[in-house]
């Protein structure tokens, strides 16, 4: 009977709805018992629900909310109050209903649950006996007071056409004057106003509904709303070709419609995206509970604070960061909150506050979860990591705390001391990062070690549609989501020649002074370059963020950038790291939509996506051993390649060649308020300069005892960690032998003694 | 014939209009007595209104004594339909101009024979 079907799921969809009201309502009851309006809201939502049950014969259901009703029937009538114990035993009928209401749900049926033990506890609690019992309060009679906003009766006046608008004016004005006479009175008085419409606008005011929002709102099926989505993601599709063939034409009436339809679709996408948004309190909204049940459960004082509720996210996100939210504020009040002991030792109140916070930023969402519990104490996180062999004892000395606290982002990984039920469960923090990061979200972690935690996810609004660049390689587009994408850099010209540089055999751009490291998009795909000659034509560097790392990534062309809408991939390509989805462009081809982070993967960016917070860490400790030092590379002449120690650098500067000046014969720059020499190091070690007349010269800046020289070089490389073995010892003049970084034979500069030939005063009388 | 329903619950609202449409009524429904009394007010012709008892805003005793204080509704049949709980009240409901009662839950058949008590449905011979 299908009709009947309607009505059970019609009841299933109104309980579940009520009980998550309830859940809230009874944990904020338990801060202010005395809410009427709490408990009158509680009381009927079990009162409707065992009302309806009896409808379909769900027995059981029946008479569980039946004890729970005389139990709050109770509580409202003020003959029994509520204790903590109340609670928790409500709560446990209130998750009972819901198992038997899941069981009708999935089987029609009640299921062989049997809630026997857990109504005669309620009963029990019905009939408080002798000393246990809490003193009953009298119930004070209070009259039901309703309050409703009403409408001014000025405006239900002049809207009644009763009396002028200047007169309700004058009138108010009379009253701010200090006038104690309603404006009603007043108005009457002054013979503005009939007496008769006076009492028909007070009736009507009084009358007035107050509110339309429950008949403004119809429920829709999720499916239909799919639906939706799909179709208008089609539309846009449809609506880009239009566009790009109404470029051809020169039909103005066909051009403004055309016109009109993309204002149009453009408008009905932002509808449609808007009905799949949900305030991020729908989800939050289990959370009280949840703190509630947990902080009892170990003996804990929480109070759990929230802002940001309405901020609203597409349904899809909402579904997939509910879990990896809960486990969050788990482990906030399992491992975070100290108990209230603990607490007030170290001069904190008692009660914990775990505050969460939602907020619209940059087109994403931002989310942080933040407890004043005892924060993580990176020493633990170190010992923990080590134990579990994580990290090496080498990483672990050089960690940073704030590199340590990320830790608790690495798979098996737990800091839990004593395993409880609650956390502890293998389930760990970087399951909870893998699944923020599948929809291409991010997740942070800042800890004060005794002062708390703050978590902050960002996460992206919605899934469906996105702002993407288009790029070509090979004579194939492809989309960039815009979230990844940071600038575009187009060398042309001049600017071509020597602008890749490779370092450890990897091509680099130099971007404002920081090595850009490059990744070709026709070889990551293994694609023909459609463009010939690289070298003499011109260079596109995509520069993307990919994780915490900026890379280029060179593609044959830059086309634009494009609203697309992301479809999935079929399954032949759907393990290929590189390609996060397709989408159709405006020519009605595909175009596949690249995987940033699949990208840099492929380009050797970033390592495995599993390690990454640690990959820059492991990486390097697998080359270093035990000694090693700093060095800054650098480039003398066409090829000399010269290394000092960084701890001999004060700093680096970049000064143009005209602020150089002469004195004495020499060159010297005014620095820091100092006369500061230069010292060629082409001319120096006799290989002169590389030939390209520089505006700007690269200096290495040298302090001694508030002196300061600068060392002329010709390019800035890098800057290396390596082990302090010298290969071969001396050699010619300023130089102190030589070793192998980077698999390249590199010269280590003798600096105290270049300076010492170079300007022998600079150490003073020590020499 | 038309009758008006009045039921915080979104289910018992399906449930209670199903039945009466079965029994030949127009349905118009509401969720509380505050909204029950404006549809009422905007209703042209109306026979029997069948109000629960407990209800946010304005319960269904408030809105049986509101619908009373109206001259003009005097003719209209009031039902109020209510639980186990609600039956100690029910004296006062009566006594305030409410004319019969139904309690949840109920059958089709029980729905029928109170209207036919109350001469809204002529009795008809199964």
């Amino acid at each position: 009977m299908s009709d009947q079907d309607d009505i059970v799921r019609e009841f299933l969809t109104e309980s579940y709805d009520n009980l998550d009201q309830l859940d809230r309502d009874l944990v904020s009851l338990e801060k202010d018992t005395r809410n009427k309006d709490c408990l009158a809201r509680i009381f009927r939502t079990i009162h409707t629900i065992k009302g309806t049950c009896g409808f379909f014969g769900f027995g059981k259901l029946e008479a569980l909310t039946h004890v729970g009703e005389n139990l709050l029937s109770k509580l409202r009538d003020g003959v029994l109050f509520l204790t903590p114990t109340l609670t928790t035993a409500l709560l446990a009928m209130v998750d009972a209903v819901r198992q038997l209401l899941d069981d009708i749900e999935k089987t029609g049926q009640e299921g062989a649950r049997d809630n026997t033990s857990l109504q005669a506890k309620l009963t029990d609690l019905l009939n408080p006996d002798g000393d246990d019992a809490p003193a009953a309060i009298v119930a004070e009679p209070e009259p039901i007071h309703e309050y409703r906003e009403r409408k001014p009766i000025g405006e239900t006046l002049i809207e009644a056409g009763a009396v002028k608008a200047e007169d309700v004016q004058a009138a108010l004005s009379l009253q701010a004057a200090g006038d104690p006479r309603h404006v009603g009175e007043i108005l009457v008085e002054q013979h503005a106003l009939n007496p008769q419409d006076l009492v028909q606008s007070l009736k009507a005011q009084q009358d007035a509904p107050t509110s339309q929002l429950s008949e403004s709102n119809i429920r829709v099926d999720v499916g239909l709303l799919d639906k939706l989505m799909n179709l208008v993601g089609e539309l846009v599709l449809a609506r880009n070709q239009i566009l790009q063939y109404t470029a051809t034409q020169k039909d103005t009436n066909f051009l403004s419609t055309s016109q009109r339809l993309n204002l149009i679709t453009t408008e009905l996408q932002e509808g449609v995206m808007k009905t799949r948004m949900q305030p991020i309190g729908n989800i939050w909204s289990r959370f009280p509970r949840v703190v509630r049940d947990l902080a009892t459960m170990c003996g804990k004082q929480v109070r759990i604070e929230m802002e940001g509720k309405e901020t609203e996210l597409d349904k899809t996100i909402i579904e997939a960061i509910k879990d990896p939210l809960t486990h969050v504020v788990r482990n906030s009040v399992d491992h975070g909150i100290e108990g209230a002991d603990l607490r007030v030792s170290r001069g904190k109140p008692a009660e914990g506050c775990l505050r969460l916070r939602a907020f619209h930023e940059g087109g994403q969402v931002n989310i942080e979860i933040t407890d004043d519990g005892g924060g993580i104490d990176p020493a633990r996180i170190k010992k923990k990591a080590l134990e579990r062999g994580l990290i090496t004892r080498d990483q672990a000395e050089r960690m940073s705390d704030r590199e340590c606290v990320q830790l608790i982002f690495l798979p098996g990984f737990s800091t839990a001391e004593k395993i409880s039920n609650i956390s502890g469960r293998g389930v760990g923090m970087d399951v909870v990062k893998t699944n923020i990061e599948k929809i291409g979200g991010a997740i942070d972690v800042q800890s004060q070690y005794g002062k708390g935690t703050t978590l902050k996810i960002k996460i992206p609004l919605t899934l469906a549609i996105i702002p993407a660049l288009i790029v070509t390689s090979g004579g194939d587009r492809y989309a960039i989501p815009q979230v990844n994408l940071l600038e575009l850099v187009r060398l042309a010209g001049d600017q071509v020649k020597g602008a890749i540089e490779r370092i450890h055999g990897a091509p680099v751009y130099r971007l404002r002074g920081r090595l850009l490291p490059l990744v070709y998009l026709n070889k990551a795909l293994n694609v023909e370059s459609c463009v010939k000659a690289t070298e003499e034509g011109t260079i596109n560097i995509v520069v993307l963020q990919a994780d915490d790392r900026q890379f280029g990534l060179v593609v044959d062309g830059i086309n634009d950038t494009e609203e697309i809408v992301v479809k999935p991939l079929g399954k032949q390509l759907k393990g290929i790291p590189l390609f996060a989805g397709a989408t159709i462009m405006g020519d009605g081809k595909v175009a596949l939509i690249l995987d940033v982070m699949g990208v840099a993967q492929m380009g050797g960016i970033i390592s495995e996506i599993r390690d990454r917070g640690l990959g820059d860490l492991a990486s390097r400790s697998q080359e270093i051993r035990s000694d090693r030092q700093s060095l800054l590379i650098f480039g003398i002449g066409r090829s000399l390649r010269m290394a000092i120690p960084l701890s001999l650098v004060a700093r680096l500067e970049e000064l143009p060649a005209t602020s150089i000046e002469m004195a004495d014969q020499r060159e010297v720059v005014q620095y820091r308020g100092q006369i500061m020499p230069l010292i060629r190091l082409g001319g120096v070690l006799g290989v002169g300069d590389d030939g390209t007349p520089k505006e700007l010269l690269q200096v290495v800046v040298y302090s001694e005892g508030g002196r300061s020289v600068g060392l002329v070089v010709d390019r800035i490389l890098d800057i290396v960690e390596t082990p302090s073995e010298m290969q071969r010892q001396g050699g010619r003049n300023g130089i102190l032998g030589s070793t192998v970084i980077q698999q390249r034979v590199t010269d280590l500069l003798d600096v105290p003694g270049i300076i010492r030939t170079q300007e022998p005063e600079f150490f003073g009388s020590k020499i | 014939m038309k009758a008006l329903v009045i039921d915080d619950s979104r289910a018992m609202r399906v449930i209670l209009g199903g039945m009466l449409k079965q029994l030949g009524f127009e349905v118009a429904d509401a969720e509380n007595g505050r909204v029950g009394l404006d549809r009422l007010r905007s209703m042209e012709q109306i026979d029997i209104v069948l109000v629960d008892w407990n209800m946010p805003e304005m319960n269904g005793y408030e809105f049986l004594v509101n619908m009373r204080a109206e001259r003009k509704y005097d003719e209209v049949r009031i039902m109020m339909v209510t639980t186990e709980t609600e039956m100690s009240q029910m004296q006062k409901a009566l006594s305030s101009g409410a004319n019969e009662y139904v309690m949840k839950p109920f059958t089709r058949e029980v729905i029928q024979e109170k209207l036919e008590m109350l001469g809204v449905v002529v009795h008809q011979a199964a």
